[in-house]
Formats: structure tokens, C-alpha cells, sequence
């Protein structure tokens, strides 16, 4: 009998690791990564290796480490496959995107690791061309080596802003501002945490290092509350932690309010194989505990598939680690949002599908106790493209918060768990072969 | 009056019903139109019928929309246009030609397609056409957008996540309804349960499933090509078991709609399956249906899809839906059995349901359908 086959998702360090310490063991292992290259969202490698972004040299050496293994071990890349979903008999459909065809697996296990997505919280007028999210500027920056151009400013709350704007200092071009919307404080408690994973902290007084000599600090407490167009750039209105309101004009903003782990719906089926998720995708705890996850992820598909695994508890002390230092930073940020009730009723939420706060209000009006379903259907939130991937959990909790009965929609019943997880193009779909060729 | 089932059938007897009256309430296990009615296309169509009774109710069904139409109750919810049954070779030929005969015998204004003339109306259809039959006056209407204007209309009460277990009765009279929450008073019954209906009917084995699988494409560009309408593949004919399947086509399991959506986005679909699994899709089904639908129009081929969701239809012994009284309580009602044309009927049948209970004679003939035909009566258990 050969070795059973496992599909690792995702080229990020948690897909890496887990495909690799597979390896160890002597699985057969094929990795899948929608994009060009491995790296994920951390380790983004540029399209022209000349032109890259300096990042901090500890990640570049564990990603030099990892793509040493790799290229020595026995598992298989495939990039440009995107993971599609699992269809009723248990095969993982895979979007072939290089010969742009659809094909199908059936593996003994499936790895889940495909990150995070970002969450933005709406503000009138974050659906105008021009207003992208910070993750989204940072990658498109390791892409090309270049900074975006223009006027841009960069707003909301984490971690992440002050890497992006640092990024972008460095080359050659600084944002125009940085608004941080949380105005918490660093207490003890919070810096003995992050003195037991000290990365953290030498990683952020580098880029608030970059940042001071280019004469930025970010504006704490500080938050925008409107984008409009004017005269092709924007018009954005924020107000500061002292109530002042104030205008400025910039070609871009970049908005950003934390990170939710890249569930998409996948369940697992009655026919399909045995899932395990790994990294962001499972719990957004950064890289490194990443690297440690995607190692449990893989000794637990060793433990499912019967064979024996090296004991060592050294992934789950790493993650545990991790998982008080990112514990401890997010006491920093504030990643609420604008207030709902200080939304007006255009603002569009479902960005997909156009449909406003008023529409969701208007739903939500009346004493029926309308279910996630109907608002769903009827309201169309989340019946575009991405099918909720980015505004199902903003909807729920708004909903959640409009009700006092106790009975919460589910961001789940919005998304649903149905494939594809992203769209397909047809064009590829119709060279599945038949697998019952018709008679 | 208890209405069970909040799907299209339900609460449009709730609506007429409350209308007329009644005070109702309609209970279902799950929300509104969490049945058949929340995945299902929505063709308001007489093309696709069987000759005989069925297609005499939809050519009044689709009046009985544009009525609701005209009275301002669906307003914006009900789209007229034509639908194009598209034959691509001398057999389906032969069968779109029998069916176009036996729609225009039934009144249904039709409009033969061919060379020239088709390309001109249908620019999105492949040069594999031969034929087509315009079905003209008919439209389309998405089912839970009708039962979310019928419920914002209301008038009657909605009990979701609220199960009818059963039924409490004395002399031969249903008195109240038997839910996970507690039993209410009732003094009539009107089941509109879809494939639920086989808890409450003591014969076994009368509706069964037929799963459908339906697939949604992203929207088109403007330059893509015209669609005057939904392109039905002869076939669909064929599968629906419209025309009797004595030719070589006859083996597919698979019809074939492609139809525009206002959005701009497509509905593909869709299968008939004997299998009651609803919550999957399978990529054989799909690759198949997306397969016949680029070959019915290549434009296709150039979208995406987004989602596959499926659906269960409630099909009955005989093909044909099942309304009227329920031996065994002189109070209840049932109205179920509508397998791929509730959408097209359930308004209509709504309003008939209500003049039934209310003991006048129903405005269209509808003998064909009665309850009586299965000799239904309750379940011992309900
Ligand atoms: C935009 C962004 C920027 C970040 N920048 C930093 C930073 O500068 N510094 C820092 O310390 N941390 C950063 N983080 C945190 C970072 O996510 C983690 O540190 C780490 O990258 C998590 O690793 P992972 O392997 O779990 O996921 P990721 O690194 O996100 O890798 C997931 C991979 O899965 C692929 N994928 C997703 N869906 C599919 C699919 N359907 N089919 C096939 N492949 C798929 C993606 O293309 C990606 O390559 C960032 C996170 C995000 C989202
Ligand atoms: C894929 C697909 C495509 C279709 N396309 C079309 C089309 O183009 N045109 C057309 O006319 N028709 C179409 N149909 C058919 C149409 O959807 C159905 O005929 C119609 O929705 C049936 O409505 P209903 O109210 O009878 O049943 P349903 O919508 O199924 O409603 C029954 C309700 O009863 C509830 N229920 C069941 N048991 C209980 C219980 N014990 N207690 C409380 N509640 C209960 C259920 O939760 C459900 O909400 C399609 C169907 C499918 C699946």
C-alpha cells in the first residue's frame, strides 16, 4: 500500500512548517499555495528578488532556513493551486491557475493554513477606490519593493500600522499620517508578558525608530470618520481624542482593525478527509507561533493516520507563549471600531453587494425577530462575491447588538460552509473530467 | 388557523387566509423560507409543464402574479419576460416542436426561433442552435423575496424555530397544535410542510425528496452577450418528464436553465436527484451542468462561479401536487407535493387553499390535485 497523501493549504510558516515536519515522517506531502511564491503574509517574497523590502533580519533568516529545507525535502509545491473547498464525496478541489483547469484530490488529511483576513470596521465612504487595507498595501509593497505613491494615510489599530508606515519611510516615501484609534497604555503586567517573547518589542521600537527620524508619531486616539471623493483624491474627516474634527486631503488610505483567522466555511464532510487547521488560520497569533502550530498540526495528522510521533512539548510551550504575548498586545489596540450608533445610515457595509446601515436597520425594525438567514436573503448581505468573508461578522454583532432576546446570529450562518470558498471561473470548471463518464 | 410551513405555499394561504379574517399564525421548525423556497430558482413559467391540469394552474398562476402585481401586493417582486426552450439538434427538435404545439393548445402565446431571427433575439446563444421557442408572458419572481413582501405585509403571526410535533383533538376535531413550546389553541389546520409533509400522512412513502443543485456565477460585464430571458436546454424537457422520454436525450438526469438574474449574475442548474443529502453540492453535478451550459451559450465561460447551494424538492407518487382536506379531522387542510413549480404556483394556490377552507368554491379547478385521489389520512403519531 503506498503512504496516504496529505494537502497542506496555504504557503505561509505555518503551512511550511507543517509540510515539512510531515516530511520528516516520511509522509508524501503536497503543499498548495494560491499565489506565485510560498512566504504567506510575513515572508512575502518580491516578483523581482532585487527589489525587496527591508524586513527585520530574524525573519529573514528563519525564512532562509525553512526555504533550505523545503528545497531538500521530499514535499511537493504547487503554486497558483487555490484550495477550493470540499465538494459532497469528499474530494478537495484545487484551482490549477497555471494551466487554468480544476482538478481534484482525495487525501488522507487535509492541513488548513491559509492565514488571516483583515478586518476593517465600516466608515462612510471605505467602499471608494483609493481606501485598501493595510495588509493589503504592506503585500503589494513586498510584491513590488516600492512604496506605494501619493499622499497616504494609515489608520485604525494594531500592530500593523506602524510596520506599514515604517516600511514605507524606508522607502522613500513616509505616510502622511498614522492614527492609531487606542489610547491604552502600556502597564506592567503587559510588558513582563511581552519580555517573555521579546521579539515584539525590538520589532516595534525599529519601526517607532524609523518612524520618529522621518518626523512621524502616530496619533493616538485619533480615528477617521469619513472618506469622500474630491477632485480624484480624498477627502478624509478624523477626529482626535480631544473631539476636534479635522480635514485632510490624500490619494490613499489604508485602514486596518485587527485579524480574524481564515475559517471560509471549510467543514469537515462525511466522506471528506480528516482536517486539521494550523496558524492565523486556526488563532491569529503571529509568526512564530505559526512555525510551532503548524508542527502540532502535523502531529496531529500523524496521530489520525497511525503513525508514531517524536514526543515534545516544545510546540505547545512556544504557542502558549505566544498566546499571552499576543494576549498581552492586544490589551493595546482597540479594535471596536466607530461606534455603530454614530454610523449614518449610508454607509455601506456589504461592500460586494452596495447594500447600507439603514438597509440592516431597516430590517431589524419592527418586533419579528428576523433570523441571520432572511437578513441573508433578503438583505443581501453577503450574497456577493466573497459571500460574507468580510462583513458576515460585522453583521452579526451589530445584529447582536440590536437584540436583547438572547439569540445572537452567527457570523457562520452568514458565510455558510458551502463551496467554492472563493470564486471558480468556469473556464476551469468545465475541464474536470467526468467521474462517472455518462453512458 | 395554524399554518405549518413558512415557505411560499404557507404564507401565502396566511396572507389571504388573515385577509379573509382568520387570525393566523404560521409556525415552521425552521425561519421563513428555510425550505424549498429559499433554494430554489424562481421561473413563473408554463414552458416547462406537462400538458394537462398542471399547465392549465400555471397559465393562471402566472396571471394570478400579475394580479398581485396589479393590487400593489408584489410589486417590483415579479419580472415579466419570455423564456427561450432552446433545441440543439433534430431530436430535441422534435420535441420542442410537440411541446411549442401542446403550449399554444393551452393558450400560451409562442414564438418559433430559427437562423437568422435567433441570433438576432438571443445573442448569447451558441451557433449550435437550431431552434428556439419563445414562451411568451410569463416571468420571474425569487421565492423568499416573495414570502419577506408577504411578511412585511402582515397581518398573522410567525413562529420560527417552532416544530409542529402533532396535533390535540377531540371529536374528530383538530383543538390545538403541538409545538417544542407548548401546545396552542387552534380551531383550523393548514399544513404547507413541503417534503416535512410525510410526519403528519399515515401513508408511507407518498413524497420523496429530489434534490436540485443550483450554481451562481458572478456578475456579467456590460459588453457580454444578451440574454432576452432564462435559456432552457430542450432537454430540461426531457428530464422534467414533461414530454414522455422516448429518445436517445432521454438518459439525462440533468435539465438545463441558465438564468439572468437582475443582478447581472446567472443561475445555472439544475439536477433531479432521488437523494435527500441538501446541504451538499458535488463537483461532478456542477462540472456537468457547467459543461451543457457553456455548450447552450460559450459566453459563459468568460464569469465565475460563487456559490452551489442545493435544495429539496417535495416530489409526490404521481408528479402532481397534493391539495385538500386530510381524512381523519375534519379541520385540516394540506397543501404540499409542488416539487419544481411552487414557486410558480404558491401564490396562487395560497389564495385557492384560503377560499377552500373558508367553504367556497376555489377559483380555478383544481379536482387534479385533491388529497382525496391518496386517500390521505392523518398519522397516528401526529
Ligand atoms: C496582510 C498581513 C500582513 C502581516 N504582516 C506582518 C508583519 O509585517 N509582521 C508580522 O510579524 N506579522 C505580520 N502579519 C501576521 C502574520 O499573519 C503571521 O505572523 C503569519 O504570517 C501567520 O502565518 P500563517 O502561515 O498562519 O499565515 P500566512 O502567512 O497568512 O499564510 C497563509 C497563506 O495561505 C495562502 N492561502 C490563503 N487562502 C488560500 C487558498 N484558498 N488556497 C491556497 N492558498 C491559500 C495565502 O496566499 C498565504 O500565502 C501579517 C498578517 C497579515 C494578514
Ligand atoms: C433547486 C430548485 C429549483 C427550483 N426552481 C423552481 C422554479 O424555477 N420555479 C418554481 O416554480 N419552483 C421551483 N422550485 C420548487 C419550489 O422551490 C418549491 O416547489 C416550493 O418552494 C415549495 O414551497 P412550499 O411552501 O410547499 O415548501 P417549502 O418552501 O419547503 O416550505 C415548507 C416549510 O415547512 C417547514 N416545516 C416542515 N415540517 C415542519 C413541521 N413539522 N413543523 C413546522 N414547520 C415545518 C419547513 O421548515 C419549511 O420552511 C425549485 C426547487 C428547487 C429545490
Amino acid at each position: 500500500m503506498s503512504s496516504p497523501e496529505v494537502l497542506v493549504i496555504g504557503g505561509g510558516p505555518a503551512g511550511v512548517s507543517a509540510a515539512l515536519e510531515l516530511a520528516r515522517a516520511g509522509i508524501d506531502v503536497t503543499l498548495c499555495e494560491q499565489g506565485p511564491r510560498l512566504g504567506g503574509a510575513i515572508h512575502r517574497q518580491p516578483d523581482d528578488p532585487t527589489q525587496s523590502v527591508r524586513v527585520p533580519r530574524s525573519h529573514k533568516q528563519r525564512w532562509q532556513a525553512m526555504s533550505d529545507e523545503l528545497a531538500a525535502s521530499t514535499v511537493k509545491v504547487l503554486c497558483r493551486h487555490m484550495f477550493a473547498g470540499i465538494e459532497a464525496t469528499g474530494a478537495v478541489l484545487l484551482e490549477d491557475r497555471i494551466h487554468g483547469r480544476l482538478v481534484t484530490r482525495r487525501p488522507a488529511a487535509l492541513v488548513l493554513a491559509m492565514g488571516a483576513i483583515e478586518r476593517v470596521a465600516p466608515v462612510p465612504g471605505w467602499h471608494l477606490p483609493g481606501v485598501v487595507t493595510v495588509g493589503g498595501l504592506q503585500v503589494m509593497m513586498k510584491s513590488t519593493g516600492r512604496a506605494p505613491d501619493g499622499d497616504v494615510l494609515i489608520a485604525g489599530s494594531g500592530p500593523l500600522l506602524v510596520a506599514l508606515a515604517a516600511q514605507m519611510a524606508s522607502l522613500g516615501n513616509a505616510p502622511v499620517a498614522v492614527l492609531e484609534r487606542s489610547t491604552r497604555l502600556m502597564s506592567v503586567s503587559v510588558i513582563a508578558s511581552l519580555l517573555r517573547a521579546p521579539a515584539y518589542l525590538w520589532e516595534a521600537a525599529g519601526y517607532l525608530l524609523t518612524l520618529a527620524r522621518s518626523g512621524i508619531l502616530p496619533r493616538r486616539g485619533a480615528f477617521v470618520t469619513a472618506i469622500a471623493p474630491r477632485d480624484g483624491r480624498l477627502s478624509v474627516t478624523t477626529l482626535d481624542r480631544h473631539g476636534r474634527e479635522r480635514q485632510m486631503l490624500v490619494d490613499r488610505v489604508a485602514l486596518h482593525d485587527g485579524l480574524l483567522p481564515n475559517s471560509n466555511g471549510t467543514m469537515a464532510g462525511q466522506h471528506g478527509p480528516f482536517i486539521v487547521r494550523a496558524g492565523d488560520c486556526r488563532e491569529v497569533l503571529g509568526g512564530t507561533a505559526a512555525l510551532a502550530d503548524g508542527r502540532l498540526a502535523a502531529h496531529a495528522v500523524l496521530a489520525q493516520i497511525g503513525k508514531a510521533v517524536r514526543a515534545t512539548k516544545v510546540p505547545a510551550a512556544i504557542l502558549a507563549r505566544e498566546r499571552q504575548a499576543q494576549a498581552a498586545l492586544n490589551t493595546l489596540f482597540d479594535y471596536s471600531g466607530r461606534d455603530p450608533a454614530q454610523l449614518p445610515d449610508e454607509t455601506i457595509i456589504c461592500r460586494c453587494e452596495g447594500r447600507t446601515l439603514g438597509q440592516l436597520r431597516s430590517m431589524l425594525s419592527g418586533d419579528d425577530p428576523v433570523s441571520a438567514r432572511e437578513i441573508k436573503l433578503n438583505g443581501r448581505f453577503g450574497m456577493g462575491a466573497c459571500q460574507g468573508r468580510f462583513c458576515a461578522e460585522w453583521v452579526a454583532s451589530f445584529v447582536a447588538s440590536q437584540r436583547a432576546d438572547g439569540s445572537p446570529p452567527q457570523a457562520s450562518e452568514i458565510v455558510g460552509s458551502r463551496w467554492p470558498v472563493k470564486p471558480v471561473p468556469i473556464a476551469a470548471f468545465v475541464t474536470l473530467p467526468p467521474s462517472h463518464p455518462s453512458e | 388557523m395554524a399554518v405549518v410551513g413558512a415557505g411560499i405555499v404557507g404564507m401565502s394561504a396566511a396572507h389571504f387566509l388573515s385577509r379573509a379574517g382568520w387570525q393566523v399564525t404560521v409556525y415552521d421548525a425552521g425561519v421563513v423560507a428555510s425550505g424549498a423556497t429559499g433554494s430554489a430558482d424562481g421561473a413563473v413559467s408554463v414552458a416547462s409543464k406537462k400538458p394537462g391540469p398542471l399547465m392549465t394552474l400555471a397559465v393562471a398562476a402566472v396571471k394570478f402574479y400579475e394580479q398581485l402585481v396589479a393590487t400593489g401586493i408584489l410589486v417590483d417582486e415579479y419580472l415579466p419576460r419570455s423564456t427561450f426552450v432552446v433545441a440543439s439538434d433534430h431530436e430535441e427538435l422534435a420535441v420542442l416542436e410537440r411541446h411549442a404545439g401542446e403550449l399554444e393548445a393551452a393558450g400560451v402565446p409562442i414564438r418559433m426561433l430559427k437562423g437568422a431571427a435567433l441570433m438576432a433575439v438571443i445573442g448569447a446563444a451558441a451557433p449550435t442552435a437550431i431552434a428556439a421557442a419563445e414562451v411568451q408572458r410569463e416571468g420571474h419572481a425569487v421565492g423568499y423575496r416573495v414570502v419577506e413582501r408577504l411578511r412585511q405585509l402582515g397581518g398573522f403571526a410567525i413562529r420560527r424555530n417552532c416544530r409542529v410535533s402533532g396535533f390535540e383533538s377531540s371529536n374528530g376535531c383538530i383543538t390545538g397544535v403541538m409545538t417544542e413550546q407548548g401546545t396552542e389553541p387552534a380551531d383550523a389546520v393548514l399544513l404547507a410542510t413541503g417534503i416535512g409533509s410525510m410526519h403528519f400522512l399515515a401513508e408511507s412513502g407518498l413524497i420523496r425528496p429530489r434534490k436540485g443543485q443550483l450554481i451562481v456565477t458572478d456578475r456579467a460585464g456590460a459588453d457580454s452577450p444578451h440574454f432576452p430571458g432564462p435559456l432552457m436546454s430542450c432537454r430540461y424537457l426531457v428530464s422534467k418528464g414533461s414530454q414522455p422520454a422516448d429518445s436517445a436525450v432521454a438518459s439525462r438526469s440533468l435539465g438545463l436553465v441558465i438564468d439572468p438574474l437582475r443582478t447581472g449574475q446567472f443561475l445555472i442548474g439544475g439536477s433531479r436527484e432521488d437523494r435527500d443529502d441538501r446541504e451538499t453540492a458535488d463537483a461532478d453535478v456542477v462540472a456537468t451542468l457547467l459543461r451543457d451550459a457553456v455548450a447552450l451559450s460559450p459566453s459563459l465561460a468568460q464569469l465565475r462561479i460563487i456559490r452551489v447551494f442545493s435544495g429539496l424538492r417535495a416530489a409526490t407518487r404521481d408528479g402532481m401536487p397534493i391539495v385538500g382536506h386530510v381524512g381523519g379531522a375534519e379541520n385540516l387542510w394540506i397543501a404540499t407535493g409542488f416539487e419544481g413549480d411552487g414557486i410558480c404556483l404558491g401564490p396562487m394556490i395560497g389564495r385557492l387553499c384560503q377560499q377552500m377552507i373558508c367553504g367556497e368554491s376555489p377559483e380555478q379547478d383544481i379536482s387534479a390535485l385533491d388529497a382525496a385521489r391518496f386517500g390521505l389520512t392523518l398519522a397516528a403519531a401526529a
